[in-house]
């Protein structure tokens, strides 16, 4: 019987052997896979949440056209306080409560108009 | 350490110490795992063919074990890649006979088909390089009859002998490789051998 370390020595020439044998085709495949491997590295690393844009951005748009579709909401013209707002905050609105001259004015005039 | 003058005040050589851009260390990391995948590659790819007798499906399993190196374990110290890709390697290897014993269940309630209609490739076939005709035909058979009985070896004894004689890992590598403990690596490879030298006796 052969002695172990002959052995062992002889089964891996043999298997080196076998690997210098390998034909041009699946060495061509094995360096096509290498490179394959190794562009990973070259990829910018993708955050996390990234891959979740695209779902946000859909369920926010589906949310905005629940809302919009529910139609214009049954309000009084009367009672729109956004303009109310508006008009006490311009500034070239008539100031009413100022002072009591122009008040009297207002009566004057609101008197010359119903005569 | 060297200290310097100049008009914006006193600075020792430490203050000037090269800082590497990570383009650089990207460069650098992806040169050594070049080298590391090429040498090896061919040794991994016959470990696998070995294991699934299968030229695609071992190649399938060496890409997979070198994205999956690349891909986890790039930032890790050089000199752990070598276990760490057989271990992914040798996860890939069993997941594939896995599911192929589940193939093989399934077809078996299939008709047979017939595969000698593949075509001869004399490219493919052909070897890679020459040696003179009674060197070549004593190494064919050599080769032949060690694929076969390395073949034939149970799994776990196949792997350990496979790692630690042609791959070269020491005990603790080929244990950390297998998922197993040193005790079990020498056992298997013991066993491998005692195998493999009463199949192969007369021909070695």
């Amino acid at each position: 019987m052969t002695d172990p370390t002959d052995f062992e020595k002889r089964t891996q020439e043999v298997l080196e052997e076998s690997v210098g044998r390998l034909d041009g085709r699946t060495r061509s495949r094995l360096t096509q896979a290498r490179h394959a491997a190794l562009s990973q590295l070259e990829q910018p690393a993708r955050h996390w949440w990234r891959s979740y844009v695209p779902a946000g951005a859909a369920a926010a748009a589906a949310v905005l056209a629940v809302f919009m579709w529910s139609g214009p909401t049954t309000q009084s013209p009367t009672a729109n306080p956004v303009e109310d707002i508006e008009l006490l905050a311009d500034s070239d609105a008539p100031d009413f409560v100022d002072d009591g001259e122009d008040l009297e004015f207002y009566e004057w005039a609101a008197g010359e108009v119903e005569s | 350490m060297t200290a310097f003058v100049t008009l914006a005040g006193v600075y020792s050589t430490a203050d000037f110490r090269v800082e590497r851009t990570p383009d650089q260390d990207l460069m650098t990391a992806s040169r050594a795992l070049d080298q590391f995948l090429s040498s090896v590659e061919k040794r991994a790819f016959k470990i696998a063919q070995l294991a699934l007798r299968n030229d695609d499906d071992a190649l399938d399993a060496v890409q997979d074990a070198m994205m999956k190196l690349v891909q986890a374990y790039a930032a890790r110290p050089a000199e752990e890649w070598r276990p760490l890709f057989y271990r992914i390697l040798a996860n890939r290897i069993r997941d594939m006979q896995r599911r192929r014993t589940v193939r093989g269940r399934i077809m078996a309630w299939l008709p047979s088909r017939d595969d000698d209609d593949e075509e001869f490739d004399p490219i493919a076939e052909a070897p890679s390089h020459d040696a003179g005709p009674a060197k070549r035909l004593e190494l064919d058979e050599a080769i032949g009859a060690l694929e076969i009985a390395v073949a034939a070896l149970p799994p776990r004894q196949q792997q350990a002998f496979l790692l630690r004689n042609f791959e070269g890992l020491d005990v603790n590598e080929t244990a950390s490789a297998m998922g197993c403990s040193e005790g079990s690596v020498k056992t298997h490879y013991f066993r491998a051998l005692e195998n493999l030298r009463a199949k192969l006796g007369e021909v070695f």
